[in-house]
């Protein structure tokens, strides 16, 4: 099965220049975890996610520590979310992403998914243009109808 | 991708079958056919009936809410070459609601106003037309304005289309669609005629209202206006003159449902293939408008409909 066979056909995305505070704004009114970043000419130079943003907001040290209960001010988050919600995009997203075309195999595509531990993953033209997205629990429910090696 | 579409103000079109339908009483829908969901709105259906023609193309316009997102998922179930590509809002997307009884012979419809849409919303959405814009020839800008969103806007995404040289059809009724008309940014103008024969100030009653108003468009600029003229009939005119285009059987009201986006696809699907004709794209538009008349509902019409009913109504040169 191709990628092009199993792909949300939408093309909603998020701008390089635009901020933190609209991606937050467009994953709430979308109900996604993460958007792909564009270019003025469409193509894919990124990705951010939730994660992504949590990330930035937390201080760098907290990747060493077992528990959330061990930052000594969890006030601090807030404080640093604040700070970064007028960034632009660019500052905090992912790149390059990964990304997978519309003739790559599905199983390609949950490797993919799989190994960089990410929830949805673009799907772009030869170009590198934004065509889609393939997301997690899609691939999944596909798995399970046993269409995957079809 | 060949077709960018622009809903502004989309809908989800909701059909509830109930027999004897009284006010102020309960009622069970007897059948789950009988209850139905579509995704609506002039531009989205042409959406539709181009995936129906083979035609790719990309949604664009504003969702907003639970029923955004149902309309956006049954939209791209319909087909693999419909892409979408809304802003989401803050509101709800409107719902029209229609209750029919078959056998009281009524329709009682209810629907809802729409989201308002605010400046950064407006600001988000222009800038994603724009680029979109880049990856499409023809440009479908077609319904009703939401709340929030000024009467220059259908103006100012056609003149975008026609300053980088591409093609813009455009279908509507009110300030907003006659601005654009006005400006000549629009190539093929289409007014929406349902609700009422209003343009420019003018009530139009006979033919030669209607031709007046066909000329008005493309000395505006436009190189073909479509008239929809009584229930069988519509005045087509381009840069070479002016034909009353008239089916020759006979077409019930109840099945009009769709034969406007019908009609729109046409001419975008002939001009794909043959931009500079554009009294063919009318023949065709027309084809397709009869081909979708032989249903009650929205059903997707094929390219062999539309060469079927090619034949289907007579061509008179009024000017």
């Amino acid at each position: 099965m191709k990628v092009k066979e199993a792909m949300i056909r939408d093309v909603s995305a998020i701008f390089e220049d635009e901020t933190i505070e609209d991606f937050i704004v467009f994953c709430l009114r979308q109900n996604k975890s993460g958007l792909p970043v564009v270019d003025e000419e469409f193509k894919v130079v990124g990705f951010l996610s939730e994660s992504d943003v949590i990330k930035s907001a937390l201080p760098s040290y907290f990747s060493l520590l077992q528990s959330a209960s061990f930052i000594p001010d969890t006030h601090q988050f807030v404080i640093r979310l604040g700070k970064i919600k007028d960034d632009h995009v660019s500052q905090h997203m992912v790149k390059p992403p990964v990304l997978i075309k519309p003739d790559d195999t599905v199983i390609y595509a949950a490797d993919l998914l799989i190994k960089n531990g990410l929830k949805i993953m673009p799907v772009v033209d030869d170009e590198g243009k934004l065509v889609g997205i393939v997301n997690r629990i899609y691939l999944i429910h596909v798995a399970t109808q046993g269409k995957i090696n079809r | 991708m060949d077709v960018l579409t622009v809903t502004l103000n989309p809908a989800l079109d909701r059909e509830i079958i109930v027999e004897n339908f009284k006010i102020n009483e309960f009622h069970r829908v007897k059948n789950p056919s009988y209850s139905v969901m579509d995704p609506g709105g002039k531009g989205i259906n042409v959406s539709v009936i181009l995936s129906g023609l083979g035609v790719r193309n990309v949604a664009m316009g504003f969702l907003g809410g639970y029923i955004g997102k149902v309309v956006e998922e049954r939209l791209r179930l319909i087909s693999d070459l419909i892409t979408t590509a809304f802003v989401h809002v803050e509101e709800e997307t409107r719902e029209n609601i229609a209750i029919v009884d078959p056998l009281g012979e009524t329709i009682t419809e209810i629907n809802s106003s729409g989201p308002l849409i605010k400046s950064d919303d407006l600001r988000m959405f222009i800038r994603r037309f724009e680029v979109a814009l880049s990856r499409a020839k023809h440009v479908v800008v077609s319904g009703s304005i939401p709340r929030g969103v000024d009467n220059d806007i259908c103006k100012t995404l056609c003149k975008k289309v026609a300053d980088s040289g591409k093609i813009s059809f455009a279908e509507g009724i009110g300030p907003a669609f006659e601005i654009a008309v006005e400006a000549g940014v629009i190539t093929v103008a289409r007014p929406d005629l349902r609700s009422r024969k209003l343009l420019f100030g003018e009530t139009m009653v006979e033919l030669e209202d209607y031709v007046r108003t066909a000329k008005k468009i493309i000395e505006s600029g436009s190189r073909l206006a479509i008239l929809s003229y009584a229930i069988e009939g519509d005045v087509i005119a381009t840069r070479d003159g002016i034909w009353l285009f008239k089916t020759k059987g006979h077409i019930d009201r109840s099945h009009l449902l769709g034969t406007g986006d019908a009609f729109m696809a046409g001419v975008v699907h002939s001009m794909i293939e043959n931009e500079n004709d554009c009294f063919l794209a009318a023949k065709r538009g027309m084809a397709a408008a009869v081909a979708e008349a032989e249903y009650i509902g929205k059903e997707l019409i094929s390219l062999e409909d539309i060469e079927r009913h090619l034949d289907s109504f007579d061509i008179r040169k009024l000017e």
